[in-house]
């Protein structure tokens, strides 16, 4: 009888869901990120970074057997000069609390909302969301701006990355070497992510690299031909910018 | 005697019926009404393209308040991030709200867009705007400009702020949206103007209407090649407005720098794909092609002649027509016929 009212008692902690958030610090490289601070490229390009929005959906905690609980929900993730990159809550949601070898989520909004009619959709989707492409039509997953401090004098840039074709699987998970442990206890807890977003600026294949003394390469966007190439090696970089905090 | 005085009845009455087809007045343009006045004869065999009906979505309906104020908006050029760029600075009335002899437009800060400004002719009826046809409706077009990076550069916060400083503006949009100015109303009032943007006036639309005399005689002959399959242009140019709205292959080039459709859809076969234009007013809209570079409509209408350039991605229609320098001639004078000399200056639809 003891024996079932424990097991019972364990289940049901099992099953509550607890309230859980998703943070987020900024980095480049390893230092925090600083809005305003001159920044290098690996190749010796300077830049600051102003702006940097990106959707995350469809997140999911990886149980240790593989299976997964998802959560529901997009957000559009926020950044920009005067405000906080450290420790930034992004979404809450709720899991039932345990162990956990890992989480999963993509930057994008999913197909399934990407091309819906933006004129009806609430925030953060939306024409008013600031990530409505209406020439694609469809959003912006991720959406990093900046300036670029040539010996011309500054130049902005923009990296603006969408299309179904570039949604960004994030896959932050363990099973095999139990690296990863995420501990959610039943009164809850945070799960920090960071996200270096000078990954966006390490060469791709054959060296391709953001080259922003190229006036075409400053505004990197959808898929035309002089920026398929080094929208794909961002795109490439981006899987690997997560990575866990703790 | 009794046949013979029924059958002079009838010949008056045919007579009459005659006169009253030539001398009956012939309808105005839509100019800026959204719905267009029903029919005055719905039995005549008259063609009046300017009785359709325009398309209005339901989570925008027209209202005067609503397109009088997304008229004051689109010639407002507070609406850029340099304060300099209106939506009319790319399509001005005169040029049938196209841009005027310019390849590519200027937008903020001196930057170079890399399409041609497309005329806002009878917009209402496109299913897809955008040169690859990529935007469903007016009020998501609209965004694309407005937030462009080489255009008018705002962000929405930006633009409500502006636009909700300015106390004629804060209040209009109250009375129309029942909120303070956004991205979204600012784009929705702006697709209520443009859909009042009707030209239906051309010796074309008067010869369908029944005056013989409207279209020259080269002109008639143009119209005959046109609408043949040696001239095989209404394939594309179809309808009351010339337009298939279909992205296709021009064979405008073997490879092309803006890849058009492919540009969205990451597609071969979409490589150098962009909509059929229309061709009404489409003498005030040279230079011609997406990135303006055809100059006048005649090489237009020479390139099409010629069948273009090698393109795997060419439209089957693309073939050289053998059209003599004179058909083309009279190709050119039919397209001119298409000219509604009076959309331009119609003062519903200039700066209020």
């Amino acid at each position: 009888m003891k024996a079932w009212l424990f097991l019972l008692t364990l289940g049901l902690a099992g099953a509550l869901a607890a309230p859980v958030e998703l943070k987020i610090n900024l980095r480049v490289g390893d230092q925090p990120l600083q809005f305003g601070q001159t920044y290098q490229t690996p190749q010796g390009q300077r830049y600051q970074i102003e702006l940097l929005r990106f959707y995350i959906s469809e997140v999911a905690l990886v149980r240790p057997d593989g299976r997964e609980v998802r959560a529901d929900g997009l957000v559009l993730a926020e950044f920009k000069r005067e405000a906080p990159t450290q420790g930034v809550s992004v979404i809450k949601m709720d899991v039932p609390a345990g162990q956990y070898r890992g989480i999963r989520f993509n930057v994008g909004v999913p197909r399934e909302l990407n091309h819906l009619d933006a004129g009806t959709q609430q925030m953060p989707l939306g024409v008013n969301s600031g990530m409505y492409w209406a020439w694609n039509p469809g959003y912006i997953f991720y959406r990093l701006e900046g300036v670029a401090l040539l010996p011309e004098g500054k130049q902005k840039w923009i990296i603006h990355m969408g299309t179904d074709a570039f949604r960004i699987p994030v896959r932050l998970q363990d099973l095999q070497t139990r690296r990863v442990q995420i501990n959610i206890p039943p009164a809850g807890g945070s799960i920090t992510l960071n996200l270096d977003v000078a990954r966006a600026f390490q060469p791709g294949p054959g060296g391709a690299f953001v080259d922003w003394r190229k006036q075409s390469l400053r505004q990197l966007h959808g898929l035309s031909p002089e920026t398929s190439l080094l929208m794909s090696v961002v795109y490439f970089n981006m899987q690997t910018a997560f990575s866990l905090a703790n | 005697m009794q046949g013979w005085r029924v059958g002079w009845l009838g010949l008056l009455l045919l007579g009459a019926g005659l006169l009253a087809f030539y001398f009956w007045p012939r309808p105005k343009p839509a100019a800026a009404q959204a719905e267009p006045a029903p029919a005055a004869h719905p039995t005549s065999p008259r063609i009046l393209f300017a009785e359709r009906t325009v398309p209005v979505p339901d989570d925008n309906p027209q209202t005067p308040a609503k397109v009088e104020l997304g008229q004051r908006l689109f010639y407002d050029p507070r609406l850029s991030k340099d304060g300099k760029v209106a939506c009319a600075s790319c399509h001005k009335p005169e040029f049938a709200f196209s841009d005027g002899g310019k390849p590519v437009s200027t937008g903020i800060f001196g930057r170079q867009g890399s399409r041609n400004a497309p005329s806002l002719t009878n917009v209402a009826f496109r299913r897809h705007l955008f040169w690859e046809g990529r935007s469903p409706r007016l009020e998501l077009q609209a965004v694309g400009p407005l937030t462009a990076h080489d255009e008018m550069g705002m962000e929405p916060e930006e633009l409500a702020q502006r636009l909700g400083a300015i106390p004629e503006y804060a209040k209009a949009f109250q009375e129309v949206f029942g909120e303070p100015p956004t991205l979204k109303t600012t784009a929705y009032a702006i697709a209520a103007f443009e859909r009042t943007l009707l030209s239906y006036n051309s010796p074309f639309d008067r010869y369908q209407a029944g005056d013989d005399k409207a279209m020259s005689e080269a002109a008639l002959r143009g119209m005959e090649i046109f609408f043949s399959e040696k001239g095989d242009c209404f394939h594309c140019h179809v309808g009351p407005e010339f337009t298939d709205d279909e992205p296709r292959n021009t064979a405008l080039y073997t490879v092309y720098k803006d890849i058009g459709l492919a540009r969205a859809t990451g597609r071969d076969e979409d490589v150098g794909k962009f909509k059929t234009p229309t061709l009404r007013n489409v003498a005030l809209t040279a230079p011609y092609m997406h990135d303006g570079s055809i100059q006048t409509l005649r090489e237009a209408v020479q390139h099409y002649n010629q069948g273009g350039q090698p393109n795997l991605n060419a439209d089957a229609l693309i073939r050289p027509l053998g059209l003599t320098e004179a058909e083309v001639d009279d190709l050119v004078a039919f397209l001119r016929s298409l000219t509604d000399e009076s959309f331009g200056t119609n003062p519903a639809f200039l700066p209020p």
